[in-house]
């Protein structure tokens, strides 16, 4: 791409002329062409001249009404909307052989602090997926010990009333098996019951139980997050 | 109550860590001049504020992208507000240029281009550069940047064929960024 190419698609840029699609691959272009993405830049802040030129408008006072109500809104929906595919275990609705140790493992569930658990390997590593937009949402490490360590990438709470719970699926014939419950998202370890070994593929959920957990044992609310674990390279 | 990049950028900052009263703040300041930009895009002032609305959320969201080293915080804040304007006029576009009501949103469209580069500071360089561009191209170029329209709209608005309309546009820029630099 010759200078004046260049020259030219950081003026389409500017000037709006792109396309979604010429405009993604213009920011991927310009993340590693540091040239383009001077042009663009230097560009776009001699036009906001233009810009600058409005006379500011006079507009709904109750404008910033709309935007806070938009951003609560926003913020609720965090938790609770992500009214998602119910895949995963909702589908293997095969818990019969274990319901009894389901409602015991609710009970069993506590928070421990990590320096009770120094550096250890985790068994497997699961990273759970936010439902509404797939973005990754929470890492949890699963030990040999049944215990698991959360790690939030995103702030999330259940709202007043309601907990998140953790569940696990060693299997579709066990079925899904509660790990503990939580207020917010937070770094912490809980302890489950006593499972077998966790696997490669084993699926890790939590999902909107109200409080203080799953009337059933099994998951009843939306799933927040998911993800399937993966066996750590040796 | 206008606020300089520096102002802005540290209620950027303070937006990032979750500060909605800096949001609050950046909105007083700033809302009544986005919303006068979006309008010359999206020709309505519902539209507008729907435009300013959305931005304001996609600010909250998106705080903590911005960069310093990557551009002033006003071309930051006014690239989501005219990237928001430019989505829902081509979202919408069911341009008619047969159409009489269209045609007077046209003869708006050019009276706003008109208004906006005489209205540029004398001492401003873009001034003088877009004046140094042929006439045609600098009102191209000045079509699509401040009020929105694509190379079909242009061509249609200046009754020129798309190819030339291009061609007008891409030697416009590539001057005008040569001027500037």
């Amino acid at each position: 791409m010759t200078r004046e190419d260049k020259l030219a698609l950081a003026g389409d840029y500017v000037l709006g002329l792109l396309d979604d699609a010429e405009h993604r691959a213009f920011e991927q272009q310009a993340a590693t062409d540091p040239e383009l993405a001077a042009m663009a830049t230097d560009f776009s802040e001699r036009m906001l001249a233009l810009d600058n030129t409005v006379t500011p408008a006079a507009f709904d006072p109750g404008l910033w009404a709309r935007i806070e109500r938009k951003l609560d809104t926003d913020a609720a929906s965090n938790v609770t909307v992500l009214r998602p595919a119910r895949r995963g275990m909702a589908q293997t609705r095969q818990w019969l052989p274990l319901a009894a140790s389901v409602v015991v493992a609710l009970g069993v569930g506590y928070f421990a602090g990590l320096a009770l658990h120094p550096v250890e390997k985790p068994t497997v590593v699961a990273i759970l997926l936010n439902q509404t937009d797939a973005s990754p949402a929470v890492i949890v490490e699963a030990f040999a010990d049944d215990s698991v360590r959360l790690m939030p990438l995103e702030a999330f709470a259940a709202p007043d009333g309601q907990v998140l719970q953790v569940w696990t699926l060693p299997d579709a014939d066990t079925g899904p098996i509660s790990l503990g419950t939580l207020q917010a998202a937070q770094d912490l370890r809980l302890t489950g019951p006593d499972l077998p070994l966790p696997q490669s593929g084993q699926l890790y959920e939590i999902t909107l139980e109200p409080a203080p957990g799953s009337p059933t044992g099994k998951p009843t609310g939306p799933i927040l997050v998911k993800g399937f674990a993966k066996t750590l390279v040796p | 109550m206008a606020i300089d990049n520096l102002d802005a950028a540290t209620l950027i900052r303070r937006i990032a860590a979750g500060d909605r009263a800096a949001l609050a703040q950046l909105f007083g300041a700033e809302a009544g001049r986005l919303v006068a930009i979006a309008r010359r895009i999206v020709r309505r002032q519902d539209l507008a504020e729907e435009v300013v609305q959305d931005a304001f959320v996609a600010v909250w969201q998106r705080a903590g992208q911005f960069d310093a080293s990557r551009g002033s915080a006003m071309a930051w804040l006014t690239t989501i507000v005219r990237n928001r304007a430019l989505n829902l006029l081509r979202d919408s576009s069911c341009t008619d240029y047969h159409d009489g009501e269209t045609l007077a949103a046209l003869g708006d469209r050019n009276a706003d281009v008109t208004n906006a580069f005489d209205a540029l500071a004398e001492r401003d360089a873009l001034k003088a550069c877009l004046g140094g561009l042929d006439e045609v191209k600098r009102r191209a170029i000045l079509l699509c940047y401040v009020t929105g329209l694509n190379h079909g709209e242009v061509a249609a608005t200046l009754n020129a064929p798309l190819g030339t309309v291009k061609a007008w546009i891409r030697r416009g820029t590539i001057a005008l960024q040569e001027c500037l630099s």
